[in-house]
């Protein structure tokens, strides 16, 4: 695993991309501390300085409500890694277990199982989170939850064919022959070998959770006010963006950089985890 | 052949059977009660009942899935909690704007796309090759809604040269039912003959199509750029080249055959991402459409409106990919041999 980081460190793209999540990562989690208007996270009002431009003391300016728009701004990368983070945790431990148990089950269980996850995966994206979401009510854990729901199915698929590749391999014949049971061939032969693909597929989900949790607080389903979120931000400043880009322009710039930071991280993984692409 | 297309229409029917089953629980999923938009602020408890049994929650689970499944086949949504018509209805006003929309941008999307694809591949590694596919990997990471703000910005506030929101402005005299023959603004005013409200509905269009456009070219560009890129690593390929043909010449006539089935099949992936985008786009260009409608059918937990537009966005979905699937053995002579 640390050879992994090592590796992907060396390179220029992963690096700095990596350098980038981990400085998001410990700014958000600093910044409360640090900056001098850390009580805009808990929603201070400063009508009197409200709508500046950015300058050397605000430096993304600030919002209608006075608030310093850096500080909410680096802040609000915490909510994001915490979906990021969280959906891809609930996808993988709802996913994996099905899609393993169905790789190795009868021809029929499979058949039904896949079925279902072929109807999760017939929804437009963004659809079914949206649904969940507004049918559970909003608030950004209902968003996890929602994303996740309708993104487990991709971990069903991967671990499903991860399974049936592995179970045709010759060890694992000899394993079945000496009376080895599905658990055991899952828990030790299955589960350590496909642990690639999903940290590929997991880094690259984890950027389009954050796109997909700013989308749906954005429209007005995810975290709310007084919570601070990337989505969220660019909603508030939807009365008078004409007149102040930069309520616009610094949140969803971070979105941008967050994303794709995590597609060349994962890129990157997939190059480093499988060894036919490495050369 | 028919073997194939029999395989592929009953795998649809039990997609969209699983569909429906899928949306029906997640719509009784509910933890708050429904039946209190319907009959407003402040109820009795004799409202709330009759309300509940108006609509049909007070009946066993099995019983609401299964009237429900037989008025989808009537094509029966409900009655929206919000606006108290027929969700049907409510879709039926505002489809073809929504389908206006989508259609532009999946045609521009597509033809950019793959043209852009195939520059850069003949001039793979070139400087303007770079540009291009960093541009259209980008476009994939770009949060469609901040886009869409960014471009009124530009658009709308500096420079002023496309209008802020809406589908057309200044000819609200102009009776548009009377003439409405397709629903669809840009061909109905040329069908009429209006040629300021088609330029002016073209300039409506453009700012929010240009923002889906450019949230999913990068899909296609991606796709056509490296299927091409592929076959000019086989052996006929190659051959081609030692015999002096040229390098564009070769792919023009060998590797863009060879992009069609990928760049068909991930056509269908961006028309459900431009359908995922009209909530956002429509929601911040205020374009009259399903996806606007949605997300204010969101916001006051219209529910049988928010169900009618899922599922009529899912089926259409799922109708589209039936159709590329029927459209593989056309494509492909080799799909066709396997499946005789």
């Amino acid at each position: 695993m640390f050879r992994l980081l090592s590796k992907m460190y060396m390179k220029k793209a992963s690096g700095t991309a990596f350098t980038f999540i981990l400085f998001v990562a410990l700014s958000s989690v600093l910044v409360q501390f640090v900056s001098p208007y850390a009580d805009d996270l808990r929603g201070a009002v400063h009508l009197e300085s409200g709508g500046q431009h950015p300058s050397l003391k605000h430096w993304f300016g600030t919002d209608a409500a006075g608030r310093d728009l850096f500080t909410l701004t680096i802040y609000a990368g915490l909510s994001s890694l915490k979906v990021a983070i969280a959906v891809v945790l609930l996808s993988v431990f709802i996913g994996v277990p099905i899609g393993m148990f169905s790789g190795v089950s009868s021809k029929k269980t499979d058949e039904v199982l896949m079925r279902i996850v072929d109807g999760f995966l017939a929804f437009p994206p963004l659809m079914l989170p949206l649904i969940i979401t507004s049918v559970l009510g909003p608030s950004l854990n209902n968003v996890i939850i929602g994303i996740s729901m309708s993104w487990f199915p991709w971990y069903v698929r991967i671990a499903r064919s991860q399974a049936m590749i592995i179970l045709s391999s010759g060890y694992v014949s000899v394993s079945k022959s000496m009376g080895a049971g599905k658990l055991h061939i899952i828990k030790n032969h299955i589960f350590p070998n496909s642990i690639g693909p999903f940290l590929v597929q997991g880094t690259i989900d984890a950027g389009y959770a954050i796109l997909t949790a700013a989308g749906l607080s954005f429209i007005g389903l995810g975290a709310r006010h007084p919570e601070v979120e990337w989505g969220l931000l660019l909603t508030q400043s939807r009365a008078q963006f004409l007149n102040h880009w930069w309520e616009v322009f610094f949140p969803g710039l971070f979105i941008i950089f967050t994303v794709i930071s995590f597609n060349i991280i994962g890129d990157e993984l997939r190059i480093l985890t499988n060894p036919k692409e490495r050369d | 052949m028919i073997r194939y297309y029999c395989n592929k229409l009953f795998s649809m029917v039990i997609v969209l059977l699983v569909v429906t089953t899928i949306t029906f629980f997640v719509s009784r999923l509910l933890p708050g009660d429904p039946t209190s938009l319907w009959v407003g602020d402040h109820p009795t408890k004799e409202q709330l009942k009759t309300a509940k049994k108006d609509l049909g929650f007070d009946r066993p689970i099995y019983e609401q899935y299964k009237s429900y499944m037989i008025g989808l086949l009537k094509l029966d949504l409900g009655i929206s909690l919000r606006t108290r018509q027929p969700v049907l209805e409510e879709i039926g006003k505002r489809f073809f704007a929504t389908f206006e929309l989508v259609f532009v941008s999946m045609f521009f999307a597509v033809s950019f796309g793959f043209l852009l694809g195939l520059f850069s591949a003949i001039k793979q590694n070139s400087g303007y090759d770079k540009l291009i596919s960093g541009i259209g990997y980008i476009g994939l990471s770009f949060p469609l809604f901040w886009l869409g703000m960014i471009l009124q910005l530009i658009f709308f506030g500096f420079l002023k040269w496309f209008p802020l929101h809406g589908r057309s402005s200044g000819f609200e005299g102009v009776d548009l039912d009377s003439f409405a023959k397709t629903g669809i603004l840009l061909l109905d005013s040329l069908l009429v003959g209006n040629f300021g409200l088609f330029a002016n509905a073209l300039m409506h269009i453009t700012l929010p199509a240009l923002t889906m456009v450019f949230g999913v070219f990068g899909l296609i560009l991606r796709t056509t750029r490296s299927s091409i890129i592929e076959t000019s690593q086989e052996p006929f390929f190659k051959t081609y080249l030692a015999y002096g043909v040229s390098r564009k010449k070769t792919i023009w006539f060998t590797a863009f055959k060879n992009t069609l089935i990928p760049v068909t099949t991930v056509s269908g992936l961006s028309f459900g991402l431009l359908l995922g985008g009209t909530f956002l786009v429509e929601s911040i260009f205020d374009w009259p459409g399903l996806g606007q409608f949605s997300v204010m059918s969101i916001l006051s937990n219209d529910f049988p409106a928010i169900m009618g537009v899922t599922l009529l966005y899912t089926t259409t979905y799922v109708l589209i990919n039936f159709l590329i699937d029927l459209l593989y053995p056309l494509i492909d002579p080799r799909i066709r041999k396997i499946n005789v």
